[in-house]
């Protein structure tokens, strides 16, 4: 984790110390201050300096100020980071499903009907720019049938969970709302998910199908899936025992990864949809060159990397025996 | 039997009842949210406090919730009305002194802060203190410490403060009796509309209460330059305003204002207003058609996609005050490691470091531009081309003024000239550059370059898009050649262009190395200068050396447009306001089916 | 199918050689990739006799934009992927192979990349270097390749425990042989199909960076960059939400074209490659 942010420290000093002082100073009239600004924020301290001052501060506790947030950092972290958890578990789970049950049915139904049309509908998503299609079903759910409105609740909803009694247990809204009694706000909450839950689920669809399908033609092709079948033991069952295990092996890196990729946030499904999330905090973040910022959400991320990077280890040895942990 | 006959009577009166209920909710189920209203904008705000804000989003809240002593009356951005003022100074109510350098201040009685304590004369003077001494880079104070202090920083460039700034503070603003009283050093015309819209009134007490300045001296160094999110000011407010800010969510980027029952006014309409900001411009024109918002951000160039959404209106000619866009040649330019002037000579593949500085390879520039066709391309028509650095709204500018036009036979009479012929001859090569992500500047850009080009194919242009950070260093070493600006009023008086833009040591001719002594002399007796007719001669003969000099290029005096939903009623313009016209001021506005036109004028059915 | 893949792709190579003699730049143009602009009216121009594929905002034409941005896209997907599976392949297998303490190294590495939200890190690097296309590449390759490492490490840990590899090496390889002849042949698949996808993906991450101002600059003929000029015309007029179909459709739906032909391609290699299918 030191690794990163110092490589992203590094990576931010090729930046004058004019550039940097950009994020502070917003318009032509305050040009005349940029000296002044670039002294209050030391930016001209040579690189370790900075980053020791910086590390220093974190260890103690303290992340910072994030300009483009409007909040410490940590305080940003927390409001952010739970909703892209929320969002990131609507939409992970369909896709791991669905994307595993599809690419499965499609190797096994290779060149037939089915396996085309997955194929196709898969790959329309994933050769759309995510705005594209997030405009495109905001303008039919929101703009035509007035069903499904961005951003993270509406206005009730709004003003009930900023009320004295209301309790944020997980940070969940869906949950935290059920907690307090209130399953029509908790639905408020969730229908403003299924937008760009749907968005996210249709592009990353394609690649968990692409890859479950191609490991398990490679199982299938293998000979002792040959073996079993001749033996009679029943066409699914040889599947799912036997081949799926095997197959999966791909298929655990790629969500691992996907899961990691979509609860860094993902940016312009969040700007799209007015959705509070990490991925737009982080990415305009470094665009105004917010570094407390930038650091803070890149910290997030790798941390969650680690832990994640455990998990998917995990994963490795429970599907392939033959891999040996250490 | 007589069940029989009653009761269809009575059903038939229930059903009336239920149909006039049916229809009534229908017309008033059409306005979504009837007591909130919501506007949608681009940009984040930075924050409440009125002594540390100098953006329009920030401003635009604050202006909502504090007041300062005097507003414009209706549309004008040259009368004046008193707000937390009782009456507005002038020289025939002798509020003025004869040597325009003491301004009397009545201050209204029976004004209260949102917490309920009462408004006071020394909350006033406090505010006004607390504006100028606060200070913090790039801030605002410089606006009033100027015309009250006579110098514009607390700090000298060392970054050291001035000690005797406070006792200097404090003479130029005394309280006598339930007057504020103003000295200042000089006469300094726009002061009064400098207090229309800077330094609103804030409870001393509730700062002090909250751990900000007490006012004193002891402590004014203290609280001099802070940390932004350090003063209790910067997410909380208690102002005396129509709205009180309830909660500023910055995770959602909303703002959420909620009605003062106790205004020394009477209440205003509405409950509630909330402001969203919104990076999405689909977003937020599919939230103005679903009736979610009630007024959005949107520039010319999507006007066609908001123009015939059902329910929606279009108020367009609206007057601005800013000067946008404008070409300003560096005069000399750093030509140390600089990627934009190609070899740094004239010598066909770049330029040297006083290429700007030849009045006619401006002029030739000048002559090049295609005003009209930018106007009408870009613009989509709309606006009329500026005759100076004074924009068309306010007084000083010169509708008769001489401008440039397009005309390529000039142009090439004055390249010819240039550097007795030398350009001519070699010709030059440069980069152009803008700001990236803003299209009509590129658009600009473009046009320039294929006209010069078309001159003499020795002249090469790069246009290229520049990142804000990059500009800043780039300009700030005087390395952009050419670059193109705009610039926003931070007061609707003339002052407020003709310095920053003609001025030696204004913002803009400052980089640009740009001087003319008389131009200087200008403008300085031109803020002295308290008669208005004076005034607007003085910048009158300030125009037309702008256009002999031709330092920049002013290109359009632009109007805005508005769009809203067209239950909105009550909203007025007043280019001054920040960020209008899309935000406003909320007071006076209020949500009712659209008058007249009611017969049937719905055409959207039962809801 | 695969054919429809190969003649997919091979349309639009022959369309990228073509580029100067069916859709040839203006004169006084200094580089062909810049879309020449008719006029600078903000509103797109629909499909007609003048301009065949219609204009976008700004009035940049589509057909030349489509015909020089297939030279485009194919510069940047194949630099970008070529070196992004070289270094991946490289990195990820002898991480795989040697295991132990290079693996460590090679993988924390790899993560530190990884950890990084992708966008973030292109954004940062944009920031650093400038907008413009050929860092735009650097950015993607950047954030690319390790996936491909780590994929490759899984396959090859797998792969390397596997009967042929233990004969192989009782056989007496070398290690680099044996790396090269038989564990990465028979671990690339899954790269394979990763790549052919990206191919096509690489045009729509440059399609998001432009959405975020930092892809080529407006006016340069790359597909991304172009839909990304959709972005505030999708919803059309409020009458007629079709009324500027083209600056969507046009370039996605060569975008898709594109990722088609790729992805078929890719199948195709692939069943050739992999000696168990047939």
């Amino acid at each position: 984790m030191f690794g990163v942010t110092a490589l992203l420290f590094a990576a931010l000093q090729f930046l004058s110390p004019e550039m940097r002082a950009s994020l502070y100073i917003k318009d032509p009239r305050q040009l005349s201050a940029m000296e002044a600004v670039i002294e209050k924020y030391g930016l001209r301290k040579p690189l370790p300096v900075q980053y020791g001052i910086w590390l220093k501060e974190v260890l103690k506790g303290d992340l910072g100020y994030s300009e483009t947030a409007k909040m410490p950092v940590e305080r940003a972290i927390r409001a952010f980071f739970p909703a892209t958890l929320e969002l990131t578990l609507v939409a992970f789970l369909p896709i791991l499903v669905l994307g595993v049950y599809l690419g499965t049915l499609s190797a096994v139904y290779k060149d037939r009907w089915l396996d085309h049309l997955t194929r196709f509908v898969a790959i329309t998503g994933y050769s759309l720019p995510s705005f594209v299609l997030g405009l495109l079903l905001l303008m039919v759910f929101y703009g035509k049938l007035q069903l499904l409105p961005p951003g993270r609740y509406s206005l009730d909803v709004d003003l009930l969970v900023h009320s004295e009694g209301f309790r944020h247990a997980t940070g969940l809204l869906t949950l935290d709302c059920l907690l307090n009694g209130k399953p029509a706000a908790a639905w408020d909450v969730f229908k403003h998910m299924i937008l760009p839950g749907a968005t996210l689920i249709y592009i990353n669809l394609a690649l968990l199908l692409r890859i479950t399908r191609s490991s398990m033609l490679e199982e299938l092709g293998k000979d002792y899936v040959r073996t079993a079948r001749a033996k009679g033991l029943p066409g699914s069952l040889v599947v799912k025992k036997h081949a799926l295990r095997n197959a999966l092996i791909p298929v655990v890196t790629l969500s691992s990864l996907l899961f990691i990729g979509l609860l860094g946030g993902v940016v312009i499904t969040e700007t799209v949809f007015d959705y509070p999330g990490i991925g737009r905090w982080g990415v305009v973040a470094a665009q105004q060159l917010d570094i407390p910022g930038v650091l803070g959400s890149t910290l997030l991320a790798a941390t969650l990397f680690v832990l994640a990077n455990l998990l998917s280890d995990i994963l490795y040895a429970v599907v392939d025996p033959r891999i040996r942990i250490g | 039997m007589i069940r029989n006959f009653s009761t269809p009577r009575r059903l038939k009166n229930l059903l009336a009842l239920l149909l006039t209920a049916c229809v009534w909710a229908a017309a008033e189920a059409q306005i979504k949210n009837p007591d909130t209203y919501t506007y949608l904008t681009l940009s984040d705000a930075d924050s409440m406090d009125p002594a540390w804000s100098y953006d329009t989003a920030s401003h635009n809240v604050i202006l909502n919730v504090y007041e300062p002593l005097f507003a414009y009356e209706g549309s004008s951005t040259e009368k004046l009305e008193p707000r937390i003022a009782e009456k507005v100074p002038s020289r025939q109510n002798g509020l003025i002194s004869p040597d325009g350098k003491t301004y009397t201040i009545p201050i209204r009685k029976g004004v209260k802060f949102h917490d309920g304590t009462p408004l006071t004369p020394e909350d006033v003077r406090y505010s006004i203190l607390r504006f100028m001494l606060y200070d913090r880079d790039a801030g605002p104070s410089s606006l009033l410490l100027q015309p009250l202090l006579g110098y514009p920083s607390t700090r000298d460039e060392k970054g050291t403060a001035n000690p005797k700034a406070f006792q200097d503070a404090e003479r130029a603003v005394r309280v006598k009796g339930n007057n504020l009283v103003l000295t200042l050093p000089a006469p300094y015309a726009p002061i009064l509309t400098i207090l229309a819209s800077w330094a609103p009134a804030v409870s001393r007490e509730w700062a002090v209460k909250n751990g900000d300045w007490d006012g004193t001296q002891a402590a004014w160094l203290k609280y001099n330059n802070p940390k932004k999110e350090s003063s209790p000011f910067f997410e909380r407010t208690n102002g005396t305003g129509p709205f009180k800010l309830e909660r500023w969510e910055r995770k959602t980027k909303e703002f959420v204002l909620v009605r003062n029952d106790s205004y020394w006014r009477t209440p205003a309409k509405l409950k509630r207003v909330i402001i969203k900001g919104i990076n999405e411009f689909g977003t937020r024109k599919l939230m103005l058609q679903a009736g979610d918002a009630d007024a959005i951000t949107a520039d010319r160039s999507v006007l066609s996609q908001v123009r015939d959404i059902p329910g929606v209106e279009i108020i367009d000619d609206l007057g601005t005050v800013q000067m946008n866009p404008v070409v300003y040649f560096t005069f000399q330019v750093n030509t140390v490691a600089n990627p934009y002037v190609g070899s740094g000579k004239l010598d066909g593949k770049g330029i040297p470091n006083d290429f700007f500085s030849d009045v006619n390879v401006r002029k030739g520039f000048a002559y090049a531009f295609d005003y009209q066709g930018y106007i009408r391309d870009v613009n989509r028509g709309k606006g009329t081309q500026a005759t100076g650095c004074i924009p068309k709204s306010l007084p000083g500018h010169n509708p008769k003024q001489k401008t440039y036009r397009l005309d390529l036979e000039k142009a090439r009479e004055h390249f010819q000239k240039a550097m007795g012929g030398k350009v001519w001859e070699t010709g030059f090569q440069f980069t152009l550059t803008f700001n990236s992500g803003n299209i009509p500047r590129e658009t600009l850009c473009q046009i320039l370059k294929r006209n010069v080009e078309a001159l003499n194919p020795r002249f090469r242009i790069d246009v290229r898009p520049v990142e804000w950070p990059k500009f800043l260093d780039s300009y700030r070493a005087s390395k952009l050649p050419i670059f193109v600006m705009g610039w926003q009023a931070d007061y609707p008086d003339p002052h407020n262009f003709a310095f920053p833009l003609m001025h030696s040591q204004g913002d803009y001719p400052a980089t640009q190395k740009y001087k003319n002594p008389e131009a200087d002399r200008l403008i300085e007796a031109a803020i002295r200068e308290t008669d208005l007719s004076k005034r607007k001669g003085l910048y009158a003969r300030l125009q037309e050396i702008e256009h002999e000099d031709a330092p920049h290029l002013v290109v359009l005096d632009s109007v805005a447009y508005r769009a809203q939903r067209d239950w909105v009623q009550g909203w007025s313009h007043n280019p001054i306001f920040p960020d209008s016209p899309s935000g406003s001021y909320y007071y006076p506005i209020y949500k009712a089916p659209k008058p007249k036109g009611g017969a049937g004028g719905t055409g959207k059915g039962k809801g | 199918m695969s054919l429809l893949g190969f003649g997919l792709i091979s349309f639009f190579f022959a369309v990228s050689l073509a580029a100067p003699v069916i859709a040839p730049a203006p004169p006084n143009s200094r580089d062909p990739y810049l879309i020449p602009q008719d006029g600078y009216s903000p509103d797109p121009v629909l499909p007609g006799p003048r301009h065949w594929f219609g204009t976008t905002e700004q009035q940049y034409d589509l057909y030349y934009g489509m015909v020089w941005g297939a030279r485009t896209a194919f510069r940047v997907a194949l630099s970008v992927v070529l070196v992004s599976l070289a270094i991946g392949i490289l990195l990820g297998g002898i991480a795989g192979f040697y295991g132990g303490w290079v693996d460590e190294v090679l993988m924390r590495f790899t993560d530190i990349i990884l950890a990084f939200p992708d966008l973030v890190l292109a954004v940062v690097i944009v920031s650093v270097r400038g907008p413009g296309l050929d860092n735009v590449m650097l950015a993607v390759t950047a954030v690319s390749w390790p996936s491909y490492a780590r994929l490759l490490r899984g396959e090859v840990l797998s792969v390397k425990e596997r009967d042929f590899v233990l004969a192989a090496r009782a056989l007496g390889g070398s290690d680099l042989r044996l790396l090269f002849r038989h564990i990465i042949p028979n671990s690339i698949y899954p790269l394979l199909v990763v790549a052919s996808l990206s191919m096509g993906r690489i045009v729509i991450t440059a399609a998001a960076l432009s959405f975020l101002g930092l892809g080529a600059p407006v006016g340069y003929a790359d597909w991304g960059q172009l839909i990304s000029l959709s972005r505030n015309w999708i919803l059309g007029t409020s009458g007629n939400p079709f009324a500027y179909w083209h600056t969507v459709f046009i370039p996605g739906a060569t975008i898709f074209l594109f990722v088609l032909g790729w992805n078929l391609l890719g199948d195709a290699v692939r069943d050739i490659l992999d000696p168990r299918q047939r």
